[in-house]
């Protein structure tokens, strides 16, 4: 088994696993997070493009490292702030049900404005 | 620009800048004093324009402003009734506040209506169409009573389901030629090479029948008519009808004879004639007896175009837009006169009941008056064959019914015997019932194309009569019997439409459901995944 | 293809600037706050002026020029470079986005004028910082010529309308936009495979080159199907529209403007680049006729929806789902043997649909929250007295409804004109009744507003004013549609500006 398939496949395999996680979470935390594995996947899937790229003669294919990086840098903006709006959701509920969540102490700090 | 051009352009841009300048207060509050010269305009293009026309904007846009024989009388005439029912809103309405809304959309209405009939391409014929369709919702839906709701709901329905098939029918006009916007005569002349004629036609006579109030398309009239306001009841079942029968003669191809199309129109024509007197003769409110009775004569329109078109008689459309010149006077001096009645006590209303007797009657082709001279001149395209004697036996018809009405008519002053109706209602009712005369009188030669003398003959007096004795003749049992008639509900098939309203709830119920459905988070995410594959899968098709 | 083949053109860098220049305004915003300046909307309005001048430069360039204008950033150009491209349509959906969200931030003036300090201050500053963000992406995503530098500019896009969506900061909205976020992010991983998938096939990502490069193979459209799938998601079509009603429906008003207008075109936007442009092969009448199915079916579905609500806004926000569908009619309206896809009438009658919908949208959502505002209310069943109250807005409200309606005279009216055409020509008659229907229940959902908003209001009603010039912005808004419904009725070159070079073999 060649390098190239063997990258090829593990990808598929983080997309399958990621896509279903995706689908089948209920709890917005494990979607963002089954998000982040699909994202692993389709870096991973640039890694053999650059890797198949070097075919040509190149030690490899530097563009695919840029995007992924990018790629890297904006899944990581998504989870952040899709982790704002989660904990920010959590503390309202919390709220509204009575019991003040750890960190949140509603009585003695009053809710910060969302942006 | 020539004169001509300029009174087409004031025709059009008179009311509109009316309607604008009800922005401003003072105008606002002057607007029923100057609502009866709003259509002036229009009628003195009627007058000196015939013939004329405008380019209102150079291609690609291309919109024109033209006046031909049909589109003159129309306009004239509805141009004096306009301003005859402008003077009788202003005392009609007037006295009471806040009335600022009716008359935008009555100047709007008033606006589209004269539009249609001086628009020469297809996109400013839909716009016109459109402008006096929708604008006249505001007139029906004006009283704000459940019953005028009811009446606007139904009206705004079917006026926009007209317009989808108008958008269609010209759709498929426009695009079986290579211009965008072509002149209307250019497309109807393209027509016969179209591959779509038949969907065409279909289209067009639907839309266009909506409007006349063809059967089965007729139910918004007899729910719409008689709920708004008198004067816009006049000038809704008078003019706004009138849309449709201008559409008909201008889209419907009469170079050629058609016997298929003719005839099935013609047919269609003459059934709702039938069917306007019969459902008629058991409504119980005289407004309601009058909007059957425009259903019944807007038959006899359709069947004068049809026989036309199955002829292939261009002159059809001249004669049909004087039928519709003499029904659009009588109709609207009716509707007025129904006011004029409802304020005018005992002493005073024998004299108004013989006018409006005189009125009733000319629908049915009493002689002398414009009905006589209108089914005259049609009798020059209906022939004496099958479609001419069911249109003279729809005369006696047209006498059971507006005996009928008058009857009606009789018991329905609530006023004091010494009251008389305010002049401001009783004169533009008295010059349209006049005009109806006069304007008739003066145009037949133009219309037919013959001179006076046959219409005065022995034999033609008589054929006028007949159809009026023996209606006369029907009418003690009508009277006797007319009790045991059941009592159809106005509308009569709306009735039949209102009662699928739970089955289209339940389908609206079925489609929030389904797509509650669609949207849950898995069912969405795999709908994603199955489009993705299946887009696959179909892009890699051969 | 030679290094310099792809050269920029004289004012290329117009392209830059109309990226940069939201965010320059953007960023000062913070800077500002710490030189203690806090005028978050008076920065906003000098970058708007500065970005609406760009844009009009951009436009008066390629319409002067007759050709598309083209930078290669830092003078490198494709493959090794990055280029940025306006043709005419993207000339065209600059200066749509440039027009709503000047009248967008006209409206939004006195709903968001708090300094930082001051209470509701920071939701302000959010807002036009957002506001700025999300125009920078969409003039990205309009002139981007590399796909992954689309995906950058959609993911901006998003990061900049999800806070947008949640402003006023309850649980409700917070679960709309985080709804709203987590599937635009599938939908983005589903494009960012897609583009993985074209690199690893064809070493490049340029739109250009690929239009040449690519070739009718398993990858190539595994990989565009996945790309129009995911783009599809964050455009919202049926039946992946989970996400918009909450989240448009929630968002204050001025925000839904520019979500509906604005932002649910811009996946759109790249989805007509995939297709028209990098797809290889004939006209894949098939997968075409599968797109045009899912936007009828959003069209009849949503519509009906739309009728049955009864908040105003979620009305118009399934209005929004409902003409979504009509953009995807146009795959299978614009194929025509022999004639370029952007010489028929279906591609004029679907980017005026675009542009018709995005300017009566947000003037809808403008009177609508101005309405709401007057009323204390937007319950569609007790909106009587808004007449009264906010005729302007209610005005504006009816001549939006007009182009939704495709009643004339409205770019609507025109649009539905052309794409009815184009389906007749093409025979394709179910489209043709798809459309009737859908300005039918159009003209159904419009009236019933329309119709309570103009009944006298019922005793004792309180309403409260609102600024004159948030109601003439929201006119001017409509205005802008109906003005459309002035163009003529042919196709026109203006949108095939730049184009067929880059498609005609």
């Amino acid at each position: 088994m060649s390098g190239p398939l063997l990258y090829g496949l593990a990808a598929a395999a983080l997309i399958g696993l990621g896509l279903h996680g995706v689908l089948a979470h209920a709890a917005p935390l494990r979607r963002v997070l089954a998000f982040n594995l699909v994202g692993a996947g389709v870096f991973l899937l640039f890694g053999v493009g650059a890797r198949r790229g070097a075919a040509a003669g190149l030690p490899g294919d530097p563009v695919p490292q840029a995007l992924v990086i990018t790629g890297i840098v904006v899944a990581f903006a998504a989870t952040a702030l899709a982790m704002a709006l989660i904990r920010r959701l959590a503390i309202l509920r919390a709220a509204a049900a009575g019991t003040p969540e750890e960190g949140a102490a509603p009585a003695a700090a009053p809710p910060r404005e969302t942006r | 620009m020539t004169l001509s051009g300029a009174l087409l352009a004031a025709t059009l841009a008179t009311p509109l800048a009316f309607a604008a300048l009800c922005l401003l207060a003072p105008f606002r509050r002057r607007v029923f004093a100057l609502l009866p010269l709003a259509p002036l305009p229009g009628l003195a293009t009627a007058l000196l324009a015939p013939g004329g026309s405008l380019l209102l904007a150079p291609a690609p846009l291309r919109l024109v402003l033209a006046l031909d024989a049909p589109g003159a009388m129309l306009l004239g005439g509805a141009s004096l009734l306009w301003s005859c029912a402008g003077l009788y809103a202003g005392s009609y309405m007037g006295a009471r506040a806040g009335h600022t809304g009716f008359a935008v959309w009555w100047l709007l209405t008033l606006a589209g209506s004269l539009g249609v009939f001086i628009v020469a391409d297809m996109t400013s014929f839909y716009l016109m169409f459109s402008l006096v369709s929708l604008a006249a919702y505001g007139l029906v839906a004006h009283e704000g009573t459940p019953a005028a709701e009811r009446a606007g709901l139904a009206y705004m329905a079917l006026a926009l389901l007209g317009e989808a098939f108008l958008l269609f029918g010209f759709v498929l006009l426009a695009t079986a030629g290579p211009n965008g916007n072509p002149l209307i005569a250019d497309a109807v002349a393209m027509l016969d090479g179209s591959p779509w004629r038949a969907a065409t036609l279909t289209l067009l006579i639907l839309g266009f029948g909506l409007k006349m109030g063809l059967v089965p398309l007729h139910i918004w009239m007899p729910l719409a008519h008689p709920v708004a306001p008198m004067p816009a009841s006049a000038v809704l079942s008078g003019i706004v009808v009138k849309a449709g029968v201008i559409g008909l003669i201008r889209f419907l191809p009469f170079d050629r004879a058609a016997p298929d199309w003719g005839t099935a129109l013609a047919a269609l024509g003459l059934f709702t004639a039938y069917y306007g007197v019969g459902v008629g003769i058991t409504q119980r409110n005289p407004k309601t007896v009058l909007a059957y009775s425009t259903v019944s004569q807007m038959g006899l329109v359709a069947a004068i175009i049809g026989a036309g078109m199955a002829a292939g008689a261009a002159d059809a459309t001249r004669l049909a837009a004087y039928y519709g010149l003499h029904h659009l006077l009588v109709k609207g001096a009716l509707f007025m006169g129904v006011g004029v009645v409802a304020a005018t006590g005992a002493r005073r209303r024998p004299l108004v009941l013989g006018v409006m007797a005189v009125m009733a009657f000319s629908l049915a082709g009493l002689p002398f008056t414009s009905g006589a001279l209108a089914k005259y001149a049609a009798k020059a395209v209906l022939g004496e064959g099958a479609t001419g004697t069911l249109a003279t036996l729809s005369a006696a018809g047209s006498t059971l019914l507006m005996l009928h009405f008058l009857r009606l008519l009789a018991g329905i002053s609530k006023a004091r015997p010494q009251d008389r109706a305010p002049a401001g209602m009783v004169v533009p009712w008295l010059v349209a019932a006049f005009a109806s005369f006069a304007v008739a009188w003066a145009l037949f030669p133009q219309a037919t194309g013959g001179g006076l003398a046959g219409v005065l003959a022995p034999a033609a007096l008589w054929k006028a009569t007949w159809p009026i004795l023996l209606g006369l003749l029907l009418a003690p049992g009508l009277a006797r019997w007319g009790a045991r008639l059941p009592a159809i509900p106005e509308g009569d098939i709306a009735v039949l439409a209102e009662r699928a309203g739970p089955a289209v709830r339940r389908f609206g119920h079925g489609v929030e459901w389904f797509d509650a459905a669609m949207r849950a988070w898995p069912v969405a995410g795999l709908a994603l995944l199955a489009i993705v594959l299946a887009l696959g899968a179909l892009l890699a098709l051969p | 293809m030679v290094g310099d083949a792809l050269a920029s053109s004289p004012g290329g860098y117009l392209l830059v600037l109309a990226v940069l220049v939201p965010v320059i305004g953007m960023l000062a915003m913070p800077v500002m706050g710490l030189l203690r300046v806090r005028h978050a909307a008076s920065l906003a309005f000098a970058t708007i002026a500065v970005g609406v001048a760009v844009v009009g430069a951009v436009g008066w360039r390629v319409v002067g020029s007759g050709e598309a204008l083209v930078y290669g950033i830092g003078g490198w150009s494709p493959p090794l470079g990055l280029a940025l491209r306006a043709d005419g349509l993207s000339a065209v959906m600059m200066a749509m986005a440039a027009l709503v969200i000047a009248l967008v931030a006209l409206y939004a003036r006195p709903q968001f004028a708090a300094a930082e300090t001051a209470p509701g201050g920071r939701r302000a500053f959010g807002f036009w910082a957002l506001l700025m963000g999300l125009w920078s992406a969409l003039n990205l995503a309009f002139v981007g010529e590399d796909l992954f530098n689309l995906f950058v500019a959609l993911e901006l896009l998003t990061f900049a309308a999800v806070p947008l969506v949640c402003l006023d900061g309850t649980a409700a909205t917070l679960e709309a936009a985080l709804r709203y976020l987590v599937f635009a992010l599938v939908g983005s991983v589903l494009y960012l495979l897609g583009v993985a998938v074209l690199y690893a096939r064809y070493g490049t990502l340029d739109i250009g080159l690929l239009h040449e490069l690519a070739y009718p193979d398993f990858a190539t459209h595994a990989a565009i199907a996945l790309m129009i799938g995911g783009l599809m998601a964050k455009a919202a079509l049926f039946p992946l529209h989970l996400w918009l009603p909450p989240a448009h429906a929630g968002a204050p008003a001025p925000a839904s403007a520019v979500l509906s207008a604005l932002v649910v075109k811009a996946p759109f936007f790249i989805i007509v680049r995939l297709w028209f442009d990098v797809l290889p092969g004939a006209s894949h009448e098939a997968a075409a006729r599968a797109l045009a199915m899912l936007g009828a079916a959003a069209i009849l579905v949503c519509s009906v929806v739309a009728l049955r609500q009864a908040r105003l806004k979620l009305m118009i926000a399934y209005s929004t789902v409902a003409q979504v569908g009509y953009l995807f009619l146009m795959f299978q309206l614009t194929i025509e043997p022999g004639v370029p896809a952007w010489a028929t009438i279906g591609w004029t009658g679907g980017m005026l649909q675009l542009v018709s919908h995005a300017l009566a949208k947000a003037a809808m959502f403008l009177a609508a929250g101005l309405i709401a505002e007057a009323l204390g209310h937007d319950r569609i069943d007790e909106l009587a007295g808004a007449g009264r109250a906010v005729p302007v807005s209610l005005f504006a409200f009816g001549l939006a409804g007009l182009s939704l309606m495709g009643l004339p005279p409205s770019g609507g009216f025109i649009a539905k004109l052309l794409l009815l055409s184009a389906a007749t020509l093409s025979g394709a008659w179910w489209i043709a009744v798809v459309i009737s229907v859908g300005g039918l229940l159009a003209a159904a959902y419009v009236t019933r507003v329309l119709k309570r908003a103009m009944a006298p209001p019922p005793e004792g009603i309180v309403t409260s004013p609102v600024a004159r010039s948030r109601e003439l912005a929201a006119l001017a808004l409509a205005l802008c549609a109906v003005a459309l419904g002035l163009v003529p009725l042919q196709p026109f070159d203006l949108l095939a500006i730049g184009r067929a070079g880059v498609a005609l073999p």
